[in-house]
């Protein structure tokens, strides 16, 4: 447990923050529509480790709770993001995002 | 009730008119393009004008014989500023209209029937009669009148229609120039007689002759004497114009351009009468020193234009300068008071002139256009009732006795001593003298031309062929045998000019004419004594009028008007004592004797005039004894000169050639005019026109610079500042638009950059807040 009390709220936050920076970087280099999806996740969850560590260092639960929430969330929100993936590549026969700029005009 | 007499003489009134309304529209479409209609018309007017002549004056044979009739034409009420001012029309007969009625209807309709031969073949042949009924019509207007207004109304109709008839041939240039020179010429005159019109009316509130009298009679006249001399002076500038008197004589020689009958119709016998009978209507109302004024105007025209008829060469213009001569000695004879010998003379010489003005026209007719006397002569053969009926109005003329000129000319001419001898001789003695001098200088001129163009041999081929040419496209009326029927009197094919085997005598309806007027200057038909007008019917139709204005300086004050007046009406009804009831402050003209007493009727309410008539009748043999030396010297000359030929006249024109050229350039009087008044005015023209154009365009002009620079400043703002606005935006909002699209990249990776930035710049920014 000495190990465990030397782990702080910051170690957390520290991971969390690379996790974002990591999803962030995907979000926003990926080409691929799934990959970005992929990135969303790991922003998400870098959300969910956010709200734990909150929740720990403050003796609440209603950080777990968030982070059910937002876990049930990102598992419809995958699902909607998949969807609109698929029409995507119906409409443009490609996945990638770059390529997808209609909304310029 | 209307008098028969005012309803014939409305009927007279306008039938002329109604042949003029006909003709003007409906020419074309009648045949004979109507002239029966102006000549039907004009017969019925002439018929009931002799029956009221038949009724006037020889049935009643009454020198106050007088009828009225008015009506109110406008009544505006009461005029601020002005008084009542109501109009009224109305119509007078007394004797003197109801001879002018006979008068001028009788020409009319001899000129009628006399443009039915001369006029023959002309385009325009209709339109002739309707104008000659129009003229009628205003001239018939003139002599009922019986007021000022309606005569001035009438007044500008005659002028119109002279203004018409002279410009007749207005394709060509000297015809046009002539209508326009009489009518302005008329115009100076009429402002001056508007200007009389208006003093009167300013007075009286009426403009009607009798009412008019009567005010001044008495004594209604507010103004001093001097306003009194104006108003007739100015009535008599009217006279000036229509009666072609000095300085306004300038314009009837040149309207001499007209067809003849018009110059035997309006500027002999008629229109330029109207002037004079006019002066007759104010007659009464004039003051002595109006009445010296209009005496020496008359005298001075009368001798002038008798100077200059001696030179001319036109066949015509001597016949106008001898009316501008003869009209001059009507007006002198008013001037020196003798009323009756003047309108006798008026009525005499209506006839005679009107004669030798159709007797020069069936000449000119004749001569295939040919005016000038110098190519003509021994006419007599061709053309015996010409000569004839000619020969008698130049001896009606010129004055010889037996005839009816020399009745008339030799009353005025008696009454012009009489005069000089009651105004005190001196100075009034040019009157008779020039009137003399022009009496001599009448039978010279007319002598002249009777040799000219009836004796000796002809002179047609003297005439150079260039200038034959030229003469006969200026003068000719170019429509001979072109359209319209031809004349059967003379039908003359061959355009031959002037060539002796061509002059025939003229057709009947040119001659009847002729002979009628003739016949009327024979003595007889005026009085029975041939030495004596005074004996006949018109001098004891229309005696002197009584004057209405008092002649203060003969006669004392207490004589009257009224009073004096009825006082030696009952004297001379007093058949006891013919020359006892003299001197109530005023002469009878009774101490003549009886035939005196009859002879000048009526009783003068004025000494002045009293002692004119009574000169007048004292020197009734001097003036015959005088004025016959004259005829036989003036004639005697032109037999000399032109028959006999002792004398050549060029030669004598050669020897006193400046007075030559006086005389033949009609005194310089239009070179005079051209020179003041037509440059004068061309000048003030010119002057007026720089102003227009300088001053008043410029500050027109001005304004409107004025307006282009504020209205140019407010575009400029409009372009630069309000337009620059909304460019501006515009262009703002593009340039903001072209740099925002860059950002719309449509990816929407780049929008998380975009939100991880501003998120990023948000904690930096917080950041920096927490550092400080």
């Amino acid at each position: 447990m000495e190990m465990f009390t030397a782990i702080g709220l910051n170690h957390f936050l520290t991971i969390s923050t690379m996790l974002f920076a990591l999803g962030m970087f995907a979000v926003m280099t990926r080409k691929n529509a799934i990959v970005i999806l992929m990135g969303v996740e790991l922003i998400l969850n870098a959300a969910n480790i956010n709200f734990l560590a909150f929740s720990k260092y403050n003796g609440g639960m209603e950080g777990v709770m968030i982070s059910l929430f937002v876990i049930v969330l990102a598992a419809a929100e995958a699902a909607v993001a998949l969807a609109i993936v698929i029409n995507i590549f119906k409409t443009f026969k490609t996945v990638d995002v770059s390529s997808v700029d209609t909304m310029k005009e | 009730m209307m008098h028969s007499l005012i309803q014939l003489s409305i009927v007279v009134l306008l039938l002329p008119l109604l042949s003029f309304v006909v003709l003007i529209f409906f020419n074309r479409r009648l045949p004979r393009m109507g002239d029966f209609v102006g000549v039907g018309l004009l017969g019925t007017a002439f018929a009931l004008a002799l029956y009221i002549f038949w009724n006037v004056v020889v049935q009643h044979y009454d020198p106050a014989f007088r009828i009225a009739w008015n009506f109110t034409w406008l009544d505006l009420g009461n005029v601020p500023g002005v008084g009542p001012l109501t109009v009224k029309m109305g119509i007078v007969i007394d004797n003197l209209t109801a001879i002018m009625l006979a008068m001028v209807t009788l020409i009319s309709l001899l000129v009628h029937l006399y443009s039915t031969g001369y006029m023959a073949g002309d385009k325009n042949y209709g339109r002739f009669f309707a104008y000659l009924g129009i003229f009628t019509f205003s001239m018939l207007g003139i002599v009922l009148s019986d007021n000022l207004f309606s005569i001035y109304i009438f007044w500008e109709l005659v002028g119109l229609s002279s203004y018409l008839l002279i410009g007749f041939y207005f394709e060509k240039d000297s015809a046009a120039d002539a209508q326009k020179k009489a009518f302005l010429t008329n115009r100076v005159g009429d402002i001056g007689m508007w200007l009389g019109i208006l003093i009167l009316y300013s007075q009286f509130h009426t403009f009607g002759y009798q009412e008019i009298y009567e005010n001044i009679a008495a004594g209604k006249f507010g103004l001093s004497n001097g306003w009194l001399t104006a108003a007739g002076i100015l009535l008599f500038f009217g006279c000036v114009g229509k009666s072609a008197q000095f300085p306004l004589h300038i314009w009837l020689p040149d309207a001499m351009e007209g067809p003849t009958p018009v110059s035997a119709l309006i500027h002999a016998a008629t229109m330029v009468a109207a002037g004079v009978y006019f002066v007759g209507r104010i007659f009464v109302i004039l003051s002595v020193d109006a009445l010296h004024y209009i005496a020496f105007i008359g005298a001075v025209t009368a001798f002038m234009s008798a100077t200059i008829a001696i030179t001319q060469h036109d066949i015509k213009r001597v016949l106008a300068y001898s009316t501008v001569s003869q009209l001059g000695y009507m007006v002198m004879g008013l001037g020196v008071g003798a009323y009756s010998a003047a309108l006798f003379h008026l009525l005499t010489h209506a006839f005679f002139k009107a004669c030798l003005f159709l007797g020069s026209g069936a000449i000119i007719h004749a001569m295939h256009h040919e005016q000038d006397m110098r190519w003509m002569g021994g006419l007599r053969k061709n053309m015996p009732w010409t000569f004839a009926t000619f020969s008698i109005a130049t001896l009606a003329l010129a004055g010889l006795p037996l005839t009816s000129g020399f009745m008339s000319k030799d009353a005025i001419l008696a009454g012009a001593l009489g005069f000089a001898a009651t105004e005190g001789g001196g100075i009034y003695y040019i009157i008779p003298v020039l009137g003399f001098a022009s009496a001599m200088m009448t039978a010279f001129y007319m002598g002249r031309q009777v040799w000219l163009v009836f004796f000796g041999e002809s002179r047609t081929h003297l005439k150079p062929a260039e200038e034959h040419h030229d003469d006969h496209a200026a003068h000719g009326h170019d429509a001979h045998g072109n359209d319209a029927f031809d004349h059967a009197g003379h039908g003359h094919a061959d355009p031959g000019h002037g060539d002796h085997h061509g002059v025939h005598e003229v057709g009947w309806v040119m001659r009847l004419p002729l002979v009628i007027l003739a016949t009327l200057s024979i003595f007889i038909v005026f009085s029975p004594d041939p030495l004596d007008g005074g004996k006949g019917w018109f001098m004891h139709l229309v005696p002197t009028p009584s004057t209405v204005v008092k002649s203060t300086e003969n006669a004392p004050k207490e004589a009257g008007l009224v009073t004096g007046g009825k006082l030696l009406a009952e004297a001379a009804n007093d058949s006891e004592h013919p020359a006892a009831a003299v001197h109530a402050g005023a002469v009878v003209a009774a101490s003549h004797g009886e035939a005196t007493a009859e002879a000048h009727g009526p009783v003068f309410a004025d000494a002045r005039q009293a002692e004119i008539a009574h000169a007048t009748h004292a020197n009734h043999f001097t003036a015959i004894y005088l004025s016959s030396a004259m005829i036989i010297i003036g004639g005697g000359l032109a037999l000399v000169v032109y028959k006999l030929g002792a004398i050549d006249p060029d030669k004598t024109a050669q020897a006193i050639r400046p007075l030559y050229l006086y005389s033949f350039n009609k005194w310089y009087w239009d070179e005079i005019f051209d020179a003041t008044f037509i440059k004068g005015s061309m000048l003030i023209s010119k002057s007026c026109a720089w102003f227009d154009t300088n001053i008043i365009d410029g500050f027109v002009n001005g304004i409107a610079t004025v307006y282009r620079k504020v209205a140019f400043a407010n575009g400029s703002f409009d372009k630069y500042v309000v337009d620059g606005l909304v460019n501006f935006t515009a262009f703002f909002v593009q340039t903001s638009g072209g740099v925002m699209r860059k950002i719309q990249t449509g990816k929407v990776q780049t929008y998380l950059v975009m939100v991880l930035l501003v998120v990023l710049g948000y904690f930096a920014f917080y950041l920096v807040q927490l550092m400080k």
